[in-house]
């Protein structure tokens, strides 16, 4: 809230009178612009200005920055809904995009754009209407790709339009149908530029119709007289023409040139490059090669050109009214192009004209230089020149070098120029210089200044400048209260130096420009003549400066010129009373100045371009010509153009202001304007303000294309200016070629010297060779003769060589048998002594065998003498010896062979005696063994003897016991005594039995002993019986009592052992009663007493082997041949036999091995 | 060396892992293969190892000396034995001493007085303290042994081997018990001591009767192998093991004659469990029995 108060503030402060608090405020919205991005701020600008008008705020509003703008098109849009407010938002949206912001190509997007259609197409006010169309036409170039989408909403609001300017269905004022009229023509120029084939298309659609014939005929018509056959119809078709590439490379201005291009009408024609014939040109051309003949033909060209611009300028009869302008405008060019540095052109060229003028008048020579630098090449752009101040100074001094100059130089046709031709050309400058001044001038002239200045611009715009001028200044002039609103206009050139020299140069105009004005106002004034009267008139006010180059129309323009000057002044005030807007008046003015001036500059075309300067020139020339004839035919015909309606119309209007005005006091005429006139009817006033409105729209429309087409001259100039400079450098080229070619020929030149001496060279260098190869050649032959005569000494040589290694074969041969015979010689010597010593050794033995001769001799003698008889009895002794010694050898061998023999024996012997001991051992081992054997079966014998023993005496027990029990019975009974008798006797016999048994084998040896040959029973019988009566009285003390009756049992046993002693031979093994008692004891007895039996044996055999063992025993069954025979007699049971044949032959094998041992 | 590559070349180590009685039959085979039987070598096998009940009749007949060690003689001698048992009891049956309704345990004993001339002129003469170990014996042996011959000759050679060879030492037996039940178990020989039970401890039934009637024959036997192989120790450790193992109870038991009660009347469910033990236990004071009596 409190930043929206402060902006109304702001608001309330943005239309200060005071400059610098409106710069201040225009700063800070900027600043809010910049850091703000919502649409408030632009919404509440949109807003004041629609309330104010203010000027500051259109300032900001057109300069928008890109985020904002969608929100100023949403504004805009919203305001064109509303009818009220319409007129004013078109204005807003016209100053908007005349600025071209950066972001104009969102405009075809824009919902704006539909609205703005719609409003053409439905509204109904004129004024709307064609400030409405203005804004469209403006548009288009800018949008030409996208507006093709509402390429039918353009063309239907050309065919409202067109019929609306006929028809007039609002019943508006005519005056507003000739700026509606004038809207139109310029959209259907823009429409046949741009989209030709589709508009001729529309066209052809849309006045096919009979309803539409008519508007056809009257409006569209006349437009199509001003326009060319578009080439695009021929070329291009109607997709083609939309294409995009189309529009690519086509700036806004390209397309406004473009469309510019089309027209026929001069108002609105720019005429270029390709719409020209050249033949033209080239006649002049070839006039002005004429006149400068010297050979260079680029830069001699220049200088001429520079030459005749200076003639033209220093044309003797010089108005003197007119000096100061041109002083200052001149001075002006010349301090614009002085710095030759900055157009690139370090060498400014020097023609010996200009250098012997130069001589004569030394001080003309920097002017000079200054104009022919530029000449070579004007790099400046156009827009710049006018930044430097004129130094007052020089101005006379350049007039007064100009005029020698001219005169040194001779003279040519276009000298003959008449006194009006240099006027133009003066004038030409002063127009370019005020061109450029205008626009700074507008933002800061002062009020107080307004309309002398006014004055001096007037006298220099062109006719095109001319409207928009006018309608800057207009518009100064209505809103008078406020400030400028334009004081940054995008133009390079207007910065801060440019204000101070345009205010001095202002201070400094003042009194020229009372002069000039007044001077200007009927001598020149050939505008207002042609605006006045009818279409020749302007063109041949126009005309006639162009015409002024040509010496051919010159009088004719020198003869239109004053006239049409005068009438122009007396028409103007005619028609002054139907426009008494003081607004008129400079228009007025400047119409009558500046349009007698329009190409016032072009003559710098040709200082500076001579070469485009020249089809400038010619073109201009050709078409005034072409429009000066035509003029007279075009009269009588209703073709003109809706601009020149128009252009009249202001004019009367600005005449009939001029006489309003005329009779007011000056300072009420610029001090409130809008009250001027006192009491015109309220309609009218709201007529005339539309009407003011309208014309500004179209002020701004003009300024526009202005704008455009500067922007085109620009790019023109600078492409010029690249041209311009490769054709210096060409030139530049082409120099030095023939400075090589030159350096080329000199170089030829001595090439050929140098063959020459070449030539002779070789010449010399020949003969010196072939002097040479004669020398060689004898050389050579006395080299063969040397070489012939060395060979055949070496031949020599060799020869020699030969013979010496021969006489030195033959020298080793004789040293070789030296030496042999030295060899032998020393051999020999040897062998010599060898044979001395020999024959002294013979010498010596000869003598010893004589010597042994005779000591044999001697012992020979004393042999005889002795003589022995031994021998034999020697030799007897020897062979008895020699006998026994073989007898004792003899013995000795069978000695040892005896010894050998017994050794073996021996030998043999001990190891038969290891074997028996083995044996032996094995035998006692095997006997133990056996002897274990027998000892455990014993053992268990024993036991069950034992056992028997011990049955028989619980047998006994028993038996006693029965019989105690049984002799109670006996003695209690005493039945028989026998049978008692007999028991007693078998029990005795049974004691003496058990008792043989227990205590020794004697009594049974004692039987056996009697059983062998005798037969003793009573004997046995005895002793059995004595001793069984002590065994038993000792076994059974208990049967004392029965010793009494011993006989009669001794008795009955006798009876019974007599039995069997009989039978004992027969009938030993089969005893009948085994089983009984008796049979058993009686078999227990014969066993034990062959066991005795056995027991002898093994004694006697004992002793027989003893006996044999001192002899050899070689047969021991012999041993057992007597054993069985030895039981022959007795006849033992066989148990007993087997145990002895056992026991022998063990004995047997123990003797044998005892014999060995 | 002939056994020892027949034996298996593992036995040494089945024993050093702890398996026992792998071998034991075939090394025992192997033994009684040998004519003249090495009765040291049996002696030394059969305290070592238990012996397989197949052969167990036939080395204790062996040990015992009712057979010689050869194999030869075997066939004669056990002729010459069961002659002689018949004869003794044919005797017997003369002279009425037994009858065919006796049963075999009191006509070994007859059969024994016989043969060792104690036999009482009657029947009725009561019995005395030898019979009764003869009684015990007889019986434990009937069940080891089927044929009564055998039986017969066992038991009287068991006997007589106690009678003859342990005459000394049997009495013995009860300190040297106590000396080894200190060494195990003090506190149980001083319970013992304070019950005053030390001398009132069955040693009859352990050490004469060789604890025939107080552990069941598959256990007994295995006592009598050591017995019969020489060693009358091992009774002395079957007895500490009894001890041992009923210790808690017999702590729990004060009174001596209660002691002796349970002692002598031992749950026979755990005896293979003592006999084992006892025997690791008798190993283990008295060493390997190479070199025991």
């Amino acid at each position: 809230m409190a930043q929206q108060a402060n902006i109304g503030e702001l608001f309330s402060m943005l239309d200060s009178s005071v400059l610098l608090v409106q710069e201040d405020i225009t700063a800070v919205f900027k600043d809010n612009l910049n850091s703000d991005r919502g649409p408030m701020l632009v919404n509440m600008l949109v807003d004041y200005y629609l309330e104010n008008n203010s000027q500051q705020a259109l300032q900001i509003l057109s300069t928008l920055q890109e985020p904002h703008d969608k929100h100023l098109l949403d504004k805009i849009n919203e305001y064109m809904g509303k009818a009220a407010t319409r007129l004013h938002t078109l204005s807003l949206l016209g100053h908007v995009i005349r600025r071209q912001p950066s972001w104009k190509h969102k405009l075809s997007q824009a919902p704006l754009l539909l609205s703005l259609l719609k409003c053409l197409k439905t509204d109904t006010d004129v004024v709307v209407l064609t400030t409405g169309v203005l804004v469209l036409i403006t548009m288009l170039p800018m949008i030409p790709q996208s507006g093709k989408m509402y390429l039918h909403d353009f063309f239907g609001i050309f065919g409202r339009l067109s019929s609306w300017c006929l028809k007039n269905p609002g019943h508006v004022a005519e005056i507003y149908l000739v700026h509606l009229h004038a809207s139109v023509y310029a959209l259907f120029h823009r429409l046949y530029g741009m989209y030709p084939c589709n508009f001729v298309s529309f066209l052809r659609s849309h006045y096919s119709m009979k309803e539409n014939l008519e508007t056809f005929e009257e409006v569209v018509k006349p437009m199509m007289e001003h326009v060319r056959i578009h080439p695009e119809l021929v070329t291009g078709s109607k997709d083609h023409e939309l294409d995009p590439r189309r529009w690519k490379r086509l700036e806004t201005h390209d397309v406004v040139i473009e469309c510019a291009k089309i027209s026929l009408d001069p108002k609105e024609a720019s005429y270029e490059d390709s719409y020209y014939s050249v033949s033209q040109p080239v006649s002049i051309c070839l006039q002005r090669r004429q006149i400068d003949p010297n050979a260079s033909p680029y830069i001699e060209t220049h200088i001429s050109y520079g030459k005749t611009t200076l003639q033209k300028i220093t044309v003797p009869t010089n108005v003197p009214f007119l000096e100061s302008y041109g002083n200052s405008s001149l001075l002006k060019l010349v301090t614009i192009w002085s710095p030759s540095a900055v157009c690139g052109m370090t060498t400014p060229p020097t023609s010996p004209g200009i250098v012997s003028s130069e001589s004569s008048q030394t001080s003309s020579q920097p002017y000079s230089k200054y104009f022919s630098t530029p000449a070579g090449g004007k790099g400046t752009p156009l827009g710049t020149p006018a930044t430097s101040p004129p130094p007052p100074c020089i101005s006379d001094d350049f007039v007064h070098v100009s005029l020698p100059s001219a005169a040194a130089t001779p003279p040519k046709k276009e000298d003959k120029l008449d006194p009006g031709r240099p006027l133009l050309s003066r004038q030409q400058n002063v127009i370019n210089s005020e061109k450029a001044l205008v626009p700074g001038s507008k933002s800061s002239v002062n009020l107080s200044d307004l309309p002398e200045f006014l004055g001096c611009l007037a006298s220099d715009e062109d006719s095109v400048e001319k409207d928009r001028e006018e309608d800057a200044i207009s518009k100064e002039i209505s809103e008078i209260t406020t400030a400028d609103a334009e004081p940054v206009v995008p133009r390079g050139g207007f910065d801060s130096p440019f204000y101070r020299t345009s205010e001095s140069l202002a201070a400094s105009q003042k009194k020229p420009l009372s002069v000039a004005s007044s001077v200007q106002g009927h001598s020149l004034s050939s505008e207002p003549l042609a605006s006045s009267l009818d279409k020749s008139g302007p063109e041949g006010a126009r005309d006639t400066p162009k015409q002024a180059f040509t010496p051919i129309d010159r009088p004719c323009g020198a003869s239109d010129e004053s006239p049409a000057g005068n009438r122009v002044g007396q028409s103007s005030m005619e028609t002054s009373i139907l426009t008494p807007s003081p607004c008129k008046v400079p228009a007025r003015r400047r119409m009558g100045f500046g349009s007698g001036q329009p190409p016032s500059y072009e003559h710098l075309f040709e200082v500076a371009l001579p070469k485009t300067a020249y089809l400038f020139v010619s073109k201009k020339t050709e078409e005034l010509l072409k429009k000066v004839k035509g003029n007279q035919d075009e009269d009588c015909t209703s073709s003109t153009s809706p601009m020149e309606v128009l252009d009249r119309l202001i004019q009367q209007g600005a005449d009939a202001h001029t006489k309003e005005l005329n009779k007011l006091p000056l300072p009420s005429k610029s001090a409130d304007w809008t009250h001027f006139g006192g009491s015109p009817p309220s309609d009218e006033i709201h007529t005339l303000r539309n009407q003011l409105l309208l014309l500004h729209n179209q002020l701004l429309y003009e300024r526009f294309k202005r704008q455009q087409h500067a922007l085109r001259n620009r790019r023109l100039l600078r492409k010029v200016i690249k041209a311009t400079a490769l054709e210096e450098h060409n030139a530049a080229m082409k120099d030095q070629l023939k400075l090589q070619e030159k350096d080329i020929q000199s170089l030829k030149l001595s090439l050929q010297k140098e063959q020459a001496r070449y030539h002779q060279f070789q010449e010399e260098h020949d003969n010196i060779v072939a002097q040479l190869h004669s020398q060689i050649r004898q050389l050579q032959h006395d080299r063969e003769e040397f070489y012939n005569q060395s060979q055949e000494l070496q031949t020599k040589l060799k020869d020699c060589r030969n013979m010496i290694a021969n006489l030195r074969l033959e020298l080793k041969k004789a040293n070789n048998k030296v030496c042999h015979t030295e060899l032998l010689l020393s051999q020999v010597s040897q062998k010599l002594s060898n044979s001395e010593s020999v024959q002294q050794q013979m010498e010596f033995l000869n003598r010893q065998l004589l010597v042994l001769g005779e000591v044999n001799e001697l012992y020979l003698e004393q042999l005889q003498h002795k003589h022995a008889d031994t021998t034999k009895e020697v030799e007897m002794m020897q062979a008895a010896f020699r006998k026994e010694l073989e007898k004792a050898k003899f013995c000795v061998q069978q000695q040892s062979q005896r010894l050998d023999a017994f050794q073996k024996r021996i030998v043999e012997l001990e190891s038969q005696l290891s074997k028996k001991d083995h044996l032996l051992l094995e035998q006692k081992k095997y006997l133990e063994d056996v002897k274990i054997q027998a000892r455990g079966q014993l053992q268990a014998v024993e036991s069950r003897y034992k056992a028997q023993k011990r049955i028989t005496q619980a047998f006994e027990l028993e038996i006693l016991d029965l019989y105690g029990r049984w002799e109670k019975d006996s003695l209690s009974k005493k039945l028989d005594d026998e049978k008692t008798e007999a028991a007693e006797a078998a029990e005795e016999r049974m004691d003496c039995s058990s008792e043989g048994f227990a205590d020794s084998v004697a009594g049974y040896s004692e039987e056996a002993v009697g059983r062998n040959g005798e037969t003793k029973p009573p004997s046995t019988r005895g002793s059995s019986n004595s001793k069984g009566g002590s065994s038993s009285e000792l076994s059974t003390p208990e049967k004392s009592q029965n010793q009494r009756m011993g006989q009669f049992s001794s008795r009955w046993e006798a009876s019974m052992l007599l039995e069997p002693s009989t039978s004992v031979p027969l009938t030993v093994g089969s005893l009948p009663s085994s089983t009984s008692f008796l049979g058993m004891k009686v078999r227990e007895l014969f066993r034990n007493k062959s066991e005795s039996q056995c027991d002898e044996e093994s004694m006697t055999i004992n002793s027989l082997s003893d006996t044999l063992k001192s002899e050899l025993c070689k047969d021991p069954s012999m041993v057992e041949a007597k054993a069985p025979s030895s039981p022959i007699n007795p006849s033992p049971s066989p148990m007993n036999q087997d145990c002895s044949v056992g026991q022998l032959h063990i004995m047997d094998y123990n003797e044998t091995h005892h014999d060995h041992s | 060396m002939a056994e020892d590559s027949q034996r298996n070349f593992r036995s040494v180590y089945y024993e050093k892992v702890g398996f026992r009685g792998v071998e034991e039959k075939k090394s025992l085979e192997i033994l009684l293969k040998d004519d003249r039987l090495d009765i040291e070598k049996l002696c030394t096998f059969s305290q070592r190892f238990p012996l397989p009940s197949m052969y167990r009749i036939l080395v204790w007949k062996v040990l015992l000396g009712i057979i010689p060690p050869h194999h030869e003689s075997h066939t004669l001698v056990m002729k010459y034995r069961t002659e002689q048992y018949r004869d003794v009891y044919h005797a017997l049956q003369v002279i009425r001493f037994i009858k065919d309704s006796t049963p075999q345990v009191e006509v070994f004993l007859c059969m024994h007085q016989l043969e060792s001339g104690r036999l009482p002129r009657n029947l009725a003469f009561p019995l005395e303290p030898e019979d009764e170990v003869f009684l015990a014996i007889a019986k434990a042996m009937e069940e080891v042994v089927e044929d009564n011959i055998d039986c017969y000759w066992l038991v009287s050679s068991f006997v007589n081997q106690l009678n003859n060879k342990y005459k000394d030492s049997l009495p013995q037996l009860p300190k040297v018990l106590e000396q080894y039940l200190n060494v195990e178990d003090n506190r149980l020989l001083a319970h013992l001591k304070a019950c005053s039970a030390v001398s009132k401890l069955p040693y009859d039934l352990w050490f004469k009767k060789c604890f025939a009637g107080c552990l069941p024959e598959s256990s007994l036997q295995r006592v009598w192998d050591k017995v019969i192989s020489g060693s009358c120790k091992i009774l002395v450790f079957v007895a500490l093991e009894i001890l041992l193992t009923f210790k808690m109870k017999i702590m729990a038991l004060t009174n001596a004659e209660k002691i002796i009660q349970f002692l002598e009347n031992i749950p026979q469910n755990n005896t293979d469990a003592i006999v084992s033990k006892a025997i690791d236990l008798w190993h283990k004071h008295c060493g390997m029995p190479v070199h025991l009596v």
